[in-house]
């Protein structure tokens, strides 16, 4: 099995990785949408330390992504694909990347500058990254938040254009970041005339 | 000559000398801490109670007649960081706005060895009264200093009830330490 990026599709190994990050993602933002508005408790507590652990594991899976990928190489953009869409995609891939990134980090930052510890799943501690300050704390946190809602909308662009691409323009773009077979692609979309000379049996 | 100053003075003399030796009283100066410590999701915290006031009559070769008293005021208590004060010194915990003081008072002591001694006391602390023992070192001196550590189970007390008796999140048990810097009472 070749666990590469082959030219026209992302291998098993990159696929993992994003459906991976986006279940994550998808905990993460319940977690920390939920968790600010409850009343101390160690209930609270626990969920706090469950979006620092997940948030931790997304920065080191971004990590071996990237890493991975520089080595297995990406497949090649589909030539259906017109010029702009590919570069705006591109785009699009890469501020995912560096939020991926800045969002762990942002909220390593407002750990830190509460001055609370970080633990990864109750294994072991990391240090804080930054000086125990109120106003950094606060910043770090707003910084975080609006990150957060920029993320949305990037993921919704990126989710909305594969939804597109597979519904509308019939192309493989979506398909070849699921196992082969899970998605069928239509060869050709059907224009209206053909679409009218279906007629139904009597 | 006979002088009834004289005469009273050495009369007071005698007295002194048969009296039962009292031991000096003492209160507490400058340079003194009172704190605690725990873990929490595995990292030390520290905390400390300002304004703690000491009372010591203290003499070493006259224990039976020491007695150590101390109170500690709960409200202003300190972590260093604001979530946690908090919830310490809210209901959960101290509930300093019901019992704003913690008072450990001994007058039973035991001499361990060169200058370290214990207090077995009692400490009131969130409307429940324990005893608590205080283990000491006694550096004479002008200005006396008792260095001083003590155990003390937080859950004996109802501090963190509920769900936050929890001791995988915050141990039963919290480190006391304390440095009592005396000078003799006026």
């Amino acid at each position: 099995m070749n666990w590469k990026n082959p030219v026209d599709r992302w291998g098993p190994v990159s696929q993992a990785f994003h459906w991976l990050i986006v279940v994550l993602i998808v905990v993460m933002a319940y977690l920390g949408l939920t968790m600010t508005d409850l009343p101390n408790s160690p209930h609270k507590i626990a969920l706090y330390s469950l979006h620092k652990s997940v948030g931790l594991t997304i920065l080191a899976l971004v990590t071996c992504r990237l890493l991975w990928r520089l080595y297995a190489g990406t497949p090649r953009v589909l030539d259906s694909i017109p010029r702009w869409q590919a570069r705006v995609a591109a785009w699009t891939h890469w501020a995912l990347y560096a939020l991926l990134f800045a969002m762990p980090i942002s909220g390593w930052v407002v750990n830190s500058a509460a001055g609370f510890p970080l633990q990864w799943f109750h294994l072991f501690n990391l240090p804080p990254i930054a000086h125990k300050d109120q106003a950094l704390h606060e910043l770090a946190r707003s910084t975080h938040e609006t990150l957060f809602w920029t993320l949305v909308a990037l993921v919704a662009v990126h989710a909305g254009a594969a939804l597109m691409h597979h519904v509308v323009w019939h192309d493989a773009t979506l398909a070849r970041m699921l196992p082969r077979r899970w998605l069928r692609v239509r060869q050709a979309s059907p224009t209206p005339q053909d679409a009218h000379h279906v007629q139904p049996r009597a | 000559m006979y002088s009834p100053v004289r005469n009273g003075l050495i009369i007071l003399f005698a007295a002194l000398l048969s009296a039962p030796a009292l031991a000096t009283n003492y209160v507490q100066a400058a340079g003194s801490s009172l704190v605690f410590a725990g873990t929490y999701q595995g990292e030390v915290f520290t905390g400390r109670f300002p304004g703690f006031d000491t009372r010591l009559s203290f003499d070493p070769d006259h224990l039976d007649t020491s007695s150590l008293r101390v109170s500690i005021p709960l409200a202003t208590a300190t972590t260093a960081n604001s979530d946690y004060d908090g919830e310490m010194r809210g209901k959960s915990f101290f509930n300093a706005a019901q019992f704003p003081t913690a008072q450990y008072n001994a007058t039973t002591f035991r001499k361990l060895g060169d200058n370290r001694y214990a207090a077995d006391g009692t400490l009131s602390l969130h409307g429940v009264s324990k005893p608590v023992t205080l283990q000491f070192t006694w550096t004479p001196g002008a200005h006396p200093v008792l260095s001083g550590k003590a155990t003390v189970r937080r859950l004996d007390f109802g501090v963190g009830s509920g769900d936050w008796a929890d001791t995988d999140l915050i141990p039963d048990s919290i480190a006391v330490s304390t440095k009592v810097v005396l000078q003799p009472a006026q």
